[in-house]
């Protein structure tokens, strides 16, 4: 996907969307959308739910339908490597979603994990837990992790991220779900690497699980071997040095 | 069912908890008061709240619906996440930019003004 012209598509719908808003608190629904009729309100939101506001007196089953409640909400994060500056300040929050089409709105308006510079991050945690070690939900958790060759950002770096999102977003693991805290891909000269975190490194069945799960996702051979590290041994430790608690 | 003790008081009568199959070939046909997983579980209310499991392909049918089209609303501007930016090293930008004053009021147009700053 390029991400010139969806990049700019997104501003002219950001002032749209504002524009909108501003106009919704003086005028009727239905008038605001009437000032946007036309080639523009093809692609503004609010041209989709004016039918959708009409189409629910007739059949309100699909009106509703349209979007698609995930069970959690989900932050991305971007991590742009800069060291001038302290590590958190290189954190920013691009987006928050909670259903099915804004996962896949913010996903097809962002940049490809591929096509970030090194040492950049990309973090899908769920709302109201931060990306780091550091945050109580993921101090006493480690993560999954799936280390890339090289020559893998280009064949299969952006298919195994887009799958470590949908397993996250479509609660993957059962039960287990509520052990998942996030997901990080690490964009890295030496070789990229993907994990998925979890809460609770002592809870091995939920661990082991969601490790199977995820690895049978990403179609990984059976050949492959993925670990399981503790955020405490990789804190203390060079990340290649950590210790695998477990692994499928 | 009946009691067979056959005493004045009526024992509470066991019966299956009513339940009825609904056949789904499209997600428009969807019930809206059910939390719907397509191709897997139906999952309606849990004893921990609401469970709502999506699979891979259900979500991935969900890819070209209208609504997943329309750009998120509030992105911040992060050149080269959120909008076009030969990003990302900044300084590389600035200087490459001050050397390309001709490309200045086209990248103005799509990109940050913040970015540009600089330039002025």
């Amino acid at each position: 996907m390029a991400t010139a012209s969806p990049a700019g598509e997104a501003k002219g719908g950001i002032r749209k969307w504002e524009k909108e808003k501003r106009e919704e608190e003086e005028e009727e629904e239905e008038a605001a959308v009437g000032a946007w009729a036309g080639e523009e309100a093809a692609s503004s939101p609010w041209a989709l739910r004016a039918p959708r506001k009409k189409a629910q007196d007739e059949d309100p089953v699909e009106v509703k339908l349209e979007l698609h409640p995930l069970r959690n909400r989900w932050a991305l994060w971007f991590f742009k490597n800069d060291r001038s500056r302290a590590w958190q300040d290189n954190l920013h929050l691009v987006t928050k979603f909670d259903t099915v089409e804004d996962f896949w709105a913010m996903y097809s308006h962002i940049q490809l994990a591929s096509k970030l510079s090194s040492g950049c991050d990309y973090a899908l945690f769920k709302d109201g837990i931060e990306p780091m070690w550091e945050d109580p939900r993921n101090k006493r958790g480690g993560r999954w992790l799936v280390s890339l060759a090289k020559q893998q950002r280009h064949s299969e770096l952006d298919r195994l991220w887009l799958e470590t999102l949908l397993c996250l977003i479509g609660e993957s693991f059962e039960e287990h779900s509520r052990e998942v805290c996030g997901a990080v891909v690490n964009i890295r000269t030496k070789g990229d690497k993907i994990a998925v975190w979890t809460r609770e490194a002592e809870n091995q069945a939920g661990v082991l699980h969601i490790g199977r799960v995820y690895k049978e996702r990403l179609g990984l051979s059976t050949k492959t071997v993925i670990g399981y590290q503790a955020h405490a041994d990789t804190a203390t430790k060079s990340n290649s040095l950590a210790k695998n608690k477990f692994v499928v | 069912m009946s009691s067979s003790a056959g005493s004045g008081h009526q024992p509470s009568q066991s019966r299956a908890i009513p339940t009825r199959t609904v056949p789904i070939s499209d997600a428009a046909q969807l019930p809206h008061d059910y939390c719907t997983t397509p191709g897997g579980t139906l999952f309606s209310t849990t004893p921990g709240g609401t469970r709502i499991i999506y699979d891979r392909k259900f979500l991935l049918d969900r890819r070209n619906s209208p609504m997943a089209q329309t750009p998120p609303c509030h992105l911040p501007n992060i050149p080269g996440v959120t909008s076009p930016g030969t990003l990302i090293e900044d300084s590389k930008v600035e200087v490459n930019n001050l050397n390309n004053l001709n490309n200045h009021d086209r990248k103005h147009a799509i990109g940050d003004d913040a970015q540009f700053e600089m330039d002025i």
